[in-house]
């Protein structure tokens, strides 16, 4: 009888010690947060040069090769260390960068790139057209592990390139010591938009004619990478590039990455002012710092330059059916998910994120009317009663998700509303690997987020990879809702090749409201970063497509040195 | 030397079987590595090409067959993800596991060792009480949680020690390893503290202490000399499994101090669905376990000639 007490006393003691425990990290942590370091000039002083950035993140840098796999960070990490002919402004824009301008031909077939003269690179070599040709053919060879390469099919000569049948790109042609020209088989708007991105970046001569793993990162970008500045998953170091071509910039002497930190250390650490920026903070730590007057001020919200939603696979009942999918778009309210994390989702009724251009605020795209939603039930000859519960699709649906997304979260939040609505679905919780391999197999799962990102700045890398026919394929998909539709194909194809900025809007609209009626996906939300800043971190901008951009940043500290030359020129 | 070569061949076995089910899972599971290594957007045509670079475009059995092949070459190939050759990755994040593991194995022991001597010399004591209590709530409470605090409370509030990471020199190195060998030593000790503790009252229960006491032998030459040693038989065995499943990795302890070892890499690849890495994560900690098995049990036959038939 004693032994028994004493057990049961152990194991009360112990439960407390525990939830004492579990109490004492929260409550330990909400203790005040520490006081910012007010920058030391006023808001309006010059940008000053010097000093080092620190950042932190849970994520990794798995290549710092434009033509290699570029995961992770390796995208922030690859706009310092490589500057590309052209390059992508704060408002979405393609910005002259390496070459001064560019000529595109009255078919819009060839566009003629003419570089900056003297622009070092950093083993002080002069940038040429042969090195853009060099890195372009480097970067696009069968032999390169890169996964963009497909972009650019449409450059003349790419299929037999792509099969090792032709020893050069064709339609990349070398017209002088400062002039490249691209050949394009089809007028293509968004080829300037896919030039921006890091594969298509000049690299040093160092790096050969072949993609090569081992090579040290060499470009023209801002910053350079100094032998063991690199510490393969634990740290990366890079240094502002003296010769840089546009005098002045950058600003900071160097910009620090630990990778692999949690969260909660970094917030730590960035009380501590051993980080200048935290990236990414929980939703809690979010709370606390819009809480306090002093930071509040301090987080900026990055652009949406992704679009989540609810993938319904329309070869699988009951998607197979347009008015259950038109139910499922009307039965969610948007504005339930963006209160899970309110610094990371927002609202959402159409493909395109606020972020990318092409973006229409006054679009009327899918709404929540739970009335509407009913009504499509009952089209969909399934009505539901929700007083009596009776009613609805008979059998539950099985959801497929995984525990490493938000849609972990999002999906009980959808299996109430679809509740309401006489639809059950049933939750099947997988690993990511698994989850993108089934969700991506044809006939693999019937309901399931999904989300798609900006890979470049044009409504294109939405439209296509998402919902067109050519997208579908039975294993690996990009198409998950296994949607197609002829009308849509065409309207998107013709988007695609149309130069009229007017036309091409109003085909692109005409798509969003095919998307709209047919409800392949039922859209749900944007989704941000979050990041908070110290009051001396001055210049950061978001950007809409680099997810983190930090080239204009400059330190407002008292030890940073005197402000920093700005001739005009290239700035 | 006839039974050491029978346990040698039986432990070679288990590795073999250990990597062969690895294999066979990681290939059965749905999943596609060179779509995890493209990304989730990718195109198709990018995907097989990157299939085809890999070597994933060949059957199973032929990939099973290229990794002994490489095995008994010492090499275990590139990491999908890295693109670094595994055996680099491993021998870089080795020595790292094996210094938390061993760090950590001391603190365990030090602490249960210490705490269950004393439980059971004080049995049924408020001390006795205290400690069991108190190594109950070791065990239950989760190592993240034991890290977090020790983080907040040794580095971020009183700022004695660093809160993550590795460090530059040696002396960094060794100021970065407290904290998670702490965490690992706090979380395990809880176990030793109980396995101990019963053992010693089992041991001090039996007729040759009682002729040891009545001999006129003090407490602690009694504690100590008598019923510790043979009450470390098990603890030994356990200490041997342990360090070998440490040095597979202590997986959350080392993610969240960021200390550089085996145990993230191991979660990396399995995230990442990177063959090779997983692989030889399987088989370094494999063969650990298996040899501080053996080591274990050759400590046992010291620790307790009886024991020498059984192993």
């Amino acid at each position: 009888m004693r032994s028994i007490r004493t057990r049961s006393e152990l194991l009360a003691a112990g439960l407390a010690g525990v939830a004492a425990a579990i109490l004492a990290v929260p409550l330990g942590c909400s203790v005040g947060l520490r006081a910012p370091e007010p920058a030391a000039s006023a808001d309006d002083a010059p940008p000053r040069r010097g000093g080092t950035l620190h950042l932190a993140s849970v994520f990794n840098v798995t290549s710092l090769d434009p033509a290699g796999l570029t995961q992770g960070l390796s995208m922030q990490a690859l706009i310092l260390l490589f500057d590309g002919l052209v390059d992508i402004d704060g408002e979405g824009h393609v910005v002259p960068n390496l070459a001064e301008r560019w000529e595109i031909s009255d078919d819009a077939r060839t566009v003629r790139f003419t570089l900056h003269a003297g622009v070092q690179m950093h083993d002080g070599a002069e940038l040429t057209a042969d090195d853009v040709k060099r890195s372009v053919e480097r970067a696009l060879h069968p032999s390169t592990p890169g996964s963009n390469a497909s972009y650019y099919e449409g450059i003349l000569g790419y299929a037999a390139y792509a099969a090792g049948k032709a020893p050069h790109l064709e339609g990349v042609v070398v017209e002088g010591r400062y002039v490249v020209t691209f050949h394009l088989t089809q007028p293509d708007p968004a080829f300037l938009s896919l030039m921006a991105l890091p594969i298509m970046r000049p690299v040093c001569a160092s790096a050969g004619d072949r993609y090569a793993s081992g090579w040290q990162p060499c470009g023209a970008g801002s910053f350079k990478l100094e032998p063991g500045g690199w510490q393969r998953g634990t740290s990366l170091r890079v240094v502002r590039h003296g010769g840089y071509f546009r005098p002045g910039l950058p600003y900071l002497d160097a910009v620090e990455w630990t990778f692999g930190m949690f969260p909660v250390p970094q917030r730590f650490r960035f009380e501590d002012r051993d980080l200048d920026m935290l990236m990414g903070p929980t939703q809690a730590d979010v709370g606390r710092f819009m809480a306090d007057a002093r930071w509040k001020s301090l987080g900026v919200k990055l652009f949406a330059n992704s679009t989540w939603g609810e993938a319904m696979n329309t070869r699988i009942p009951p998607f197979d059916n347009v008015e259950i999918r038109r139910a499922v778009a009307a039965a969610i309210d948007r504005e339930h998910y963006a209160v899970l994390k309110p610094s990371q989702m927002s609202p959402l009724t159409q493909l395109l994120p606020p972020g990318v251009p092409g973006y229409d605020p006054s679009f009327q795209g899918q709404v929540h009317d739970e009335a509407a939603a009913l009504e499509h039930m009952r089209k969909a000859g399934y009505p539901y009663d929700p007083a009596t519960g009776r009613g609805g699709w008979p059998a539950p649906i099985p959801y497929t998700v995984t525990d490493v997304t938000t849609g972990a979260f999002t999906a009980q939040m959808l299996q109430q509303e679809l509740a309401r609505i006489g639809l059950r679905i049933e939750l099947r919780l997988v690993s990511y690997s698994a989850f993108l391999a089934i969700t991506s197999r044809a006939g693999g799962s019937a309901m399931h987020p999904a989300g798609q990102q900006a890979d470049y700045a044009d409504p294109s890398a939405f439209f296509e990879p998402t919902f067109t026919t050519a997208a579908i394929s039975p294993e690996g998909s990009n198409n998950v809702a296994f949607y197609s539709n002829p009308v849509y194909d065409d309207v998107v194809g013709r988007a695609r090749h149309e130069l009229n900025p007017d036309l091409r809007r109003a085909l692109y609209h005409t798509a969003s409201e095919i998307l709209r009626d047919e409800a392949p996906w039922a859209f749900t939300y944007g989704q941000h970063d979050f990041v908070m800043r110290q009051p001396y971190v001055r210049g950061f901008t978001a950007n809409p497509v680099w997810p983190f951009d930090v080239r204009q940043v400059w330190l407002d500290r008292a030890d940073t040195a005197m402000p920093a030359a700005l001739p005009g020129g290239f700035r | 030397m006839r039974r050491a070569l029978r346990r040698l061949g039986s432990s070679l076995f288990v590795v073999w079987a250990v990597v062969t089910l690895a294999f066979a899972v990681n290939n059965l599971v749905p999943g596609d590595p060179a779509r995890m290594v493209a990304g989730v957007q990718a195109r198709p045509a990018d995907v097989d090409r990157i299939r085809v670079q890999l070597g994933l475009d060949r059957p199973p059995l032929v990939q099973y067959a290229l990794f002994w092949k490489r095995l008994s070459h010492a090499d275990l190939g590139r990491s999908y993800q890295l693109g670094q050759p595994v055996v680099d990755l491993i021998a870089a994040k080795l020595p790292n596991t094996f210094a938390l593991a061993l760090a950590g194995i001391v603190l365990q022991l030090l602490f249960g060792l210490t705490t269950g001597v004393l439980a059971a010399w004080r049995r049924g004591g408020w001390l006795d009480r205290a400690l069991v209590g108190t190594s109950l709530l070791g065990v239950s409470a989760p190592t993240f949680l034991i890290a977090l605090m020790l983080q907040y409370v040794l580095a971020y509030r009183l700022r004695w020690l660093p809160l993550d990471g590795y460090g530059r020199t040696t002396l960094e190195h060794a100021r970065c390893l407290v904290l998670p060998a702490l965490t690992l030593g706090i979380y395990g000790a809880a176990y030793y503290t109980r396995l101990v503790r019963d053992e010693m009252a089992v041991m001090l229960a039996q007729d040759w202490i009682r002729t040891a006491r009545a001999k006129g032998l003090g407490p602690a030459r009694i504690l100590v000399r008598h019923a510790l040693r043979n009450g470390l038989v098990p603890v030994v065995t356990s200490v041997g499994l342990d360090f070998g499943a440490l040095m597979g990795g202590a997986i959350v302890t080392e993610q969240v101090f960021r200390w550089p070892g085996i145990g993230k890499l191991a979660v990396d690849g399995m995230h990442d669905r990177d063959g090779p890495v997983i692989l030889a994560c399987v088989v370094v900690s494999a063969m650990f376990i298996v040899v501080s098995n053996l080591l274990a049990d050759a400590v046992q036959v010291r620790l307790d000639p009886r024991t020498r038939g059984s192993s």
